[in-house]
C-alpha cells in the first residue's frame, strides 16, 4: 500500500487527505497549529451564499475521521529527505519519522502584513482594521469604533499589499474584491444607518454569483463603490480617519473622513510555503508562490519528481477552486503511485 | 513613432519616470499642485501612455504641464513606480525644444525665468541679486523690502554682504576666471543653446503680437492671469 505525507492542514490539504484515503492511500497529514482549516479559522462567513465559515471546516474535519488517515497535529516538517527510490522521509518536530511514496505541500498562504504599508496607518491609527480583524468584529457581533461608537462612515480599501510594485507583490490576490463586496454587504445588515464607500481600482469579479453580488451591494445595499486607490490616510483629533484618493472617474482629488477604515490585505505565500519550497528545491514564482511545473497541465505539478502542490501555496484561490485543486492533486498522485 | 515620442524616449527623465500606468489616482490624490490647481498627473500619464502625438502636442501647448512643482511627492507612492513629476520634466524639455511652450500663459513664463534668472546666472553667477528683485514687480516682499532695496548699499555694508564687490562675502561679485567657466560649462552641456532657444521663440510670439520682448511682453509674463487655472 502508498503511502502520501501532506504538509498543511489548511481546506487544500484536509480535502486531498480525504481523497485520497478514499481512493485507498495511507495519509499522514502534518499540521503545525492544534486543530486544521487554516484561515479558515479566522473567518466569519463565505462568500458568494453566505455560509457559516465554521460549517465548512467542521465538515472538513469530520471527513478526516477515516481509518486511511494519520492526522499529526501541533508539528511541523523539521527535515525532508528523498532516497534512490523516490521516497521521502519527513522529520517531525517531536523527533518522530514519517515516510511516504509521495509529498504534497499545502502550506497555504498568508495574509499581507498591512504594517508594512505604513502610510495606510495599520497599528498607528485607532480606527484602520484589516478585512481580517473585520472577520473578527463579525464574529462577535460588534461593529465599533476604538471610543466604542458606531461608526458612521465606514471605508473599504481595496489592493493593500497587492498589485503594488513599492511592497514588491506585483500580483493581484484575487479574492480581496468579492471580500470587500461581503463585507460591505454584512456591515450594512449590522448598521443600516452608516456609510459605506469601498475604494477600488477594477472590481474583479471572477466568480460565479460575484458580478450579481458586486450589483445587489450597489442596488440594495447602498454600497458606494468609489475608482480611486488610497494614496495615504491621517488621524485627526477625534481619532477619525482622514483618507486621500481621486475620485479617477471624475478626475478630482478626494478627501473623506472615516470613522472606520477597513484594509483588504492581499494574499502572500505563507513562510511555510518558502519554507518548504527551500527545502525540497522547489521553483518560486515572481510573486512567491511556488511556480507550478505547467499552468494548464501541471498545475500541481514541480519540477521535483514525487513533489507536488495544492491550494494557495502556489496562487491566491477562492474556497471552491481550492477545494477542486485539491481533488486534481489527488487524481494526479494516484496516477503517479499507481504508475511507480 | 511620431517626432514628439520620439524625444520623449530620449529624455533620461521620461524613461525614468514612465514605466506603465494603471490610472488608479495615488499620484493625483497625494500631488499638491491638484489641490490648488486644474491638474491632474493621473491623466497627464494616461495620455502619454495612449501616444497619440496629437493629444500630447495640445498637452506640450497647454497650461497644464507647467501647474507640477517638482516636488516628487508622486515618486514615492506610485504603485508601478513611476514619476508622473519626471514624465512633466521630460514633457516640459519638448515643449521648450519644439516652442510650444509660447502658446500657453504658464507655459510663456518660461522667458521671464530666462529672462531673470538665466541672464543673471551668466552675466553675474547668480540666480538672483538683490538689486534683481524691484519691489514694483514684487509687491508680495512688503515695505520692509522696499527699504532694504533703497538703502541697498549701506544694508549690504552693515551685514557685511560685500555686495557685487571683489573679494570675499556673501555676494561678493564673483571673479572674472569663475565666470569664464561658468559660460564654458553652459556651453559644452548645451545650457546655453537652451537658453538662446527660449528666447527665440518668444521672440517670435513677441513679434507675432506686435510686441516688444523685453518690455511688453517681459511684463506681460509677470501680470497676465486669465484667471482659468483652478
Ligand atoms: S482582488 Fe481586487 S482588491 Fe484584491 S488585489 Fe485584486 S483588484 Fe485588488
Ligand atoms: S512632482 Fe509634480 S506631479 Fe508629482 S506630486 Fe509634485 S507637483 Fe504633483
Ligand atoms: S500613481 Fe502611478 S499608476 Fe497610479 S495613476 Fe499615477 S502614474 Fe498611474
Amino acid at each position: 500500500m502508498h503511502t502520501v505525507i501532506i504538509i498543511g492542514g489548511g481546506p487544500a490539504g484536509c480535502e486531498a487527505a480525504y481523497q485520497l484515503a478514499s481512493d485507498g492511500i495511507q495519509v499522514h497529514l502534518i499540521e503545525k497549529n492544534n486543530e486544521t482549516g487554516g484561515n479558515l479559522n479566522n473567518w466569519y462567513q463565505l462568500f458568494p451564499d453566505r455560509k457559516n465559515a465554521q460549517d465548512l471546516n467542521k465538515r472538513l474535519q469530520e471527513q478526516l475521521n477515516h481509518p486511511g488517515i494519520t492526522l499529526h497535529l501541533g508539528m511541523e516538517p523539521s527535515r525532508v529527505e528523498k532516497d534512490g527510490q523516490g521516497r521521502f522521509s519527513v522529520s517531525l518536530s517531536d523527533g518522530s519519522l514519517l515516510e511516504g511514496d509521495a509529498l504534497l505541500v499545502a502550506t497555504g498562504f498568508k495574509t499581507f502584513d498591512a504594517k508594512r504599508k505604513e502610510e495606510y496607518g495599520y497599528g498607528i491609527y485607532e480606527n484602520v482594521v484589516t478585512s481580517v480583524d473585520l472577520e473578527n468584529m463579525f464574529r462577535n457581533h460588534a461593529i465599533r469604533t476604538s471610543k466604542g461608537d458606531v461608526p458612521r462612515r465606514i471605508g473599504i480599501i481595496h489592493c493593500v499589499g497587492s498589485r503594488d510594485e513599492k511592497v514588491c507583490n506585483f500580483h493581484c490576490s484575487k479574492l480581496c474584491c468579492i471580500t470587500g463586496v461581503k463585507q460591505a454587504i454584512e456591515l450594512r445588515e449590522m448598521l443600516p444607518e452608516s456609510e459605506i464607500f469601498c475604494f477600488y481600482m477594477d472590481m474583479r469579479m471572477f466568480g460565479p454569483g460575484y458580478e450579481e453580488m458586486y450589483r445587489e451591494a450597489q442596488e440594495k445595499y447602498n454600497i458606494k463603490f468609489i475608482r480611486g486607490r488610497l494614496s495615504e490616510a491621517a488621524e485627526n483629533r477625534e481619532h477619525q480617519v482622514q483618507v486621500k484618493v481621486e475620485d479617477t472617474l471624475l478626475g478630482r482629488p478626494l478627501r473623506v473622513t472615516l470613522d472606520l477604515m477597513v484594509l483588504l490585505v492581499g494574499m502572500e505565500a505563507s513562510n511555510e510555503t518558502q519554507g518548504m519550497a527551500r527545502e525540497l528545491g522547489v521553483k518560486l514564482a515572481p510573486s512567491g508562490f511556488i511556480l507550478p511545473l505547467d499552468p494548464h497541465y501541471g498545475n500541481n505539478l514541480t519540477g521535483e519528481k514525487g513533489v507536488f502542490i495544492t491550494g494557495c501555496c502556489s496562487a491566491p484561490m477562492n474556497l471552491t477552486d481550492t477545494l477542486n485543486d485539491a481533488r486534481s492533486a489527488a487524481v494526479c498522485i494516484t496516477r503517479y503511485l499507481n504508475m511507480k | 513613432m511620431g517626432d514628439i515620442l520620439k524625444r520623449l524616449r530620449e529624455d533620461i527623465h521620461f524613461m525614468e519616470g514612465f514605466n506603465s500606468c494603471m490610472n488608479c489616482g495615488v499620484c493625483t490624490a497625494i500631488c499638491p499642485a491638484a489641490e490648488f490647481y486644474n491638474y491632474d498627473p493621473r491623466v497627464i500619464v494616461e495620455t502619454v501612455q495612449r501616444g497619440d502625438e496629437g493629444e500630447i502636442e495640445e498637452l506640450l501647448k497647454s497650461d497644464t504641464i507647467w501647474y507640477c512643482g517638482e516636488c516628487m511627492s508622486c515618486k514615492t507612492r506610485c504603485p508601478r513606480c513611476n514619476t508622473p513629476g519626471l514624465v512633466i520634466m521630460g514633457l516640459r524639455k519638448v515643449s521648450q525644444e519644439l516652442g510650444y511652450f509660447v502658446h500657453s500663459e504658464k507655459g510663456r513664463q518660461q522667458y521671464a525665468l530666462k529672462h531673470v534668472i538665466g541672464e543673471s546666472v551668466l552675466k553675474r553667477g547668480y540666480c538672483v541679486t538683490p538689486d534683481l528683485v524691484k519691489p514694483e514687480m514684487h509687491p508680495e516682499q512688503g515695505p520692509v523690502w522696499e527699504w532694504i532695496y533703497e538703502h541697498m548699499d549701506d544694508f549690504y555694508d552693515r551685514v557685511h554682504g560685500n555686495l557685487r564687490k571683489p573679494g570675499a562675502g556673501a555676494l561678493r561679485a564673483v571673479d572674472a576666471e569663475s565666470m569664464d567657466e561658468l559660460h564654458r560649462i553652459f556651453d559644452v552641456t548645451g545650457g546655453t543653446e537652451f537658453l538662446n532657444q527660449i528666447e527665440s521663440y518668444s521672440r517670435e510670439k513677441a513679434e507675432e503680437e506686435g510686441t516688444d520682448l523685453e518690455e511688453g511682453y517681459f511684463l506681460r509674463t509677470y501680470m497676465e492671469n486669465s484667471g482659468n487655472h483652478q
